[in-house]
């Protein structure tokens, strides 16, 4: 809001130059703000169209030479892409939907109870992340095979609800912490029950917040692996399916896979960028 | 906003659940994981193996998996393909199923004894069936050659050779130019087993720490100066090959490929260097396995039966790189690059001087831990320049540890141990 009339007034008080000299800094500034995200993007871009030999060129001309198209078809035409990309977004899904609907309660809990043993649950909570997956990965394949879970979508987001969960508990708490304990009282003594009062005073206050967990766990599920190739077989993630290969592919299909990957996200966090700009501050109306 | 987002989210999670059924034999392979590879191998080489569903893992993962499947009695995999040493653990627990017949129609087929003998693990019955193999060579770019010693015949390279070629190479470049795979998912620890204590000692085990070691490690110390340290980050060599971060390599066969076969008119293949005890190498062999209680064992045969014809074993070598199994000549119209390597590796299996180095039996899953044995040797001697006594001395007793726990006896080119294989 105050920038247009503090430089207004400072045009009218100052030389000329100094505003436009300003105005430059600021454009500048934001020309090396993107230029810092969407550069990057473009190498990796450039390196995925280039071809086999193309990643080598030296020195880099900076334009893209020789397009071709053939990583990106070779990865789409893989037998079973779709369907792995379907069941990474199935077990991300599960994972958001289950860590906010058992995480942000449990969060709710820790920042507006007093109960005992309230610190060691806290501690507790975050153990579920101090075993290495590695190890527990065996005893957990057999139940889950016993179980009927194995080589299903539930099961992969089951396990990275249990990877995301701390996380939730904790970001959501913090949130909670941060909405005035006063709004909700004034709420009920305008005649809210409690229930009442959490979802049409607490909730939207603290949208953003949880927004931002969803955020978190979904970036957790859709890059965990080795849980993910462990607990399926034909049923697998992007990630466990393609993905982990890539490391061992040429380069231009390293960057070919980079760019796929750098698409969702960037999707899913173009979709909830109003709540997240929320929790930095930023108002974008 | 939050409609959409809560809408997709839905609507994923419904799609993933509504997945096809699937009615397929499941084909594990810790092998040709890279995409390009497992394409060729769903395209073309299981063309005629009915419905196959073929998937990738990694090492790690495939043990978890073939020992949870086994635990819970429950199976999916109808097939493994697997290294020669991620087998044998699966062997010792008794959970693959013997597979004599195959081999002894293989066997009629044209498939050696001494390949198919591998694939027992040292017990009564067949365990797998020999699949595929490879080995490892050194691979150069031609404008190297100039920096090559006078009189040097690239084919029958010493390690004093190749220190000297190292040495021009860095003084005329200002670069060190020779690399080797010593990254995370590097092989070097099969140059250790299989090239550099085979050619220095005649040993693998038995020799670990011997006299001959220590000369060798000193050797080694001498050769990593015109060695580019970089060679920790290196996991595959046909990257820097290709992109001319280094001008002479050594690796896996498969690991070169790429590079050679995109440019075959560039470099010269030729046989790992020869130490003062002859010119160790190693070949690597690939099984395949049917687990017990697999859930499709008829589709699983098909499979190997078809893998293993001759016109499979073909094009399996021309397209990645793999050498058959069975004792076929491979046809002049190959991938040029292919016949590159395969003529270093028909070179170093031809060579007055070759020591051969088995793949290591009996460890079962301590394959991991021997090649840390060595890893660690060469981390604490060559990158952080340790005393090559002590740090021989106490890997020695690591190593006289790890053979005593897995009773494993002495392989070749070790002489025959009775019990554990000893650390002189």
């Amino acid at each position: 809001m105050s920038t247009e009339t503090m430089s207004a007034t400072e045009t009218a008080s100052r030389p000329a130059s100094f505003a436009s000299s300003r105005r430059w800094l600021l454009w500048s500034g934001i020309a090396a703000l993107c230029a810092w995200v969407l550069v990057p993007i473009y190498l990796v871009a450039l390196g995925a169209l280039g071809g086999r030999q193309g990643v080598y060129i030296w020195p880099k001309t900076g334009l893209p030479t020789g397009i071709s198209l053939e990583p990106f078809i070779l990865f789409l035409k893989t037998e079973g892409v779709v369907q792995s990309f379907l069941n990474s977004l199935g077990a991300a899904g599960i994972t958001v939907a289950l860590s906010i609907l058992l995480g942000a309660p449990a969060g709710y809990a820790l920042a507006r109870y007093d109960f005992r043993g309230k610190d060691s649950y806290r501690l507790l909570v975050l153990l579920t992340r101090a075993f290495p997956l590695a190890i527990l990965a065996l005893p957990l394949t057999v139940s889950f095979i016993r179980l009927g879970l194995y080589d299903t979508i539930i099961g992969v987001g089951l396990i990275h609800t249990v990877l995301a969960l701390p996380f939730a508990a904790l970001v959501t708490q913090g949130i909670f912490l941060g909405v005035p304990k006063e709004l909700e009282e004034a709420a009920w003594v305008f005649g809210c029950t409690r229930v009442q009062a959490f979802f049409k005073v607490v909730a939207p206050l603290a949208l953003p917040g949880i927004v931002a967990t969803a955020v978190f766990a979904f970036v957790i599920s859709w890059n965990e692996v080795f849980a993910a190739s462990v607990l399926t077989v034909r049923n697998r993630t992007l990630t466990a399916y393609l993905l982990t290969v890539l490391s061992e592919s040429p380069m231009h299909y390293r960057f070919a896979g980079g760019l796929m990957l750098i698409l969702p996200s960037v999707v899913f966090i173009f979709a909830v960028r109003r709540y997240l700009f929320a929790i930095w501050g930023i108002s974008s109306k | 906003m939050k409609h959409i987002v809560s809408l997709t989210i839905l609507a994923s999670t419904v799609l993933a659940f509504a997945s096809p059924v699937f009615a397929q034999t499941v084909f594990v392979s810790t092998q040709l994981r890279p995409i390009e590879e497992a394409t060729v191998v769903r395209q073309d080489l299981l063309k005629d193996a009915g419905k196959v569903d073929y998937v990738v893992e990694e090492p790690p993962q495939f043990a978890v998996r073939m020992e949870a499947e086994a635990q819970a009695g429950k199976h999916t995999v109808s097939l493994v393909g697997a290294l020669h040493g991620e087998l044998s653990p699966l062997a010792d627990k008794g959970q693959l199923e013997p597979l004599d017949e195959l081999a002894k129609k293989l066997a009629a087929g044209g498939m050696p004894q001494s390949v198919l003998d591998l694939g027992k693990l040292g017990k009564p019955t067949q365990q797998y069936i020999p699949w595929m193999q490879a080995t490892y060579v050194m691979a150069a770019k031609k404008e190297a050659l100039q920096y090559l010693p006078k009189g040097v015949d690239i084919n029958a390279l010493t390690y004093d050779q190749l220190i000297e070629w190292g040495k021009n190479m860095q003084a005329a470049t200002g670069q060190p130019q020779i690399g080797f795979p010593a990254g995370p998912k590097g092989l070097m620890a099969r140059y250790f087993q299989g090239y550099f204590y085979p050619s220095f000692t005649g040993g693998v085990v038995r020799t670990f720490k011997n006299a001959d070691a220590a000369a060798g490690w000193e050797k080694l110390k001498a050769l990593w100066a015109y060695v580019t340290p970089n060679s920790t980050n290196y996991d595959f060599m046909q990257e820097p090959l290709a992109s001319g971060e280094v001008m002479v390599a050594w690796d896996h066969v498969a690991r070169l490929k790429n590079a050679i076969s995109a440019a075959p008119d560039d470099y010269v293949v030729f046989p790992a260097p020869a130490g003062p005890k002859g010119r160790g190498y190693m070949p690597v062999l690939a099984g395949l396995a049917i687990p017990k209680g697999a859930p499709d064992t008829a589709g699983a045969t098909k499979v190997i039966e078809t893998l293993t014809t001759e016109k499979t074993q073909l094009l399996t070598a021309s397209k990645v790189g793999f050498f058959p199994t069975l004792n076929v000549q491979l046809p002049p119209d190959l991938d040029k690059g292919v016949a590159l390597l395969a003529g270093a590796v028909t070179k170093t299996q031809g060579s007055k001087d070759a020591v051969i180095s088995l793949l290591p039996v009996g460890l079962g899953d301590k394959g991991g831990e021997f090649n840390k044995v060595y890893m660690d040797a060469f981390q604490r001697i060559v990158l952080q320049n340790e005393p090559v006594a002590d740090v021989l001395a106490k890997q020695g007793a690591t190593m006289a540890k790890l053979m005593t726990d897995a009773k494993a006896p002495c392989w070749a080119p070790d002489a025959k141990s009775d019990g554990a294989c000893p650390v002189q």
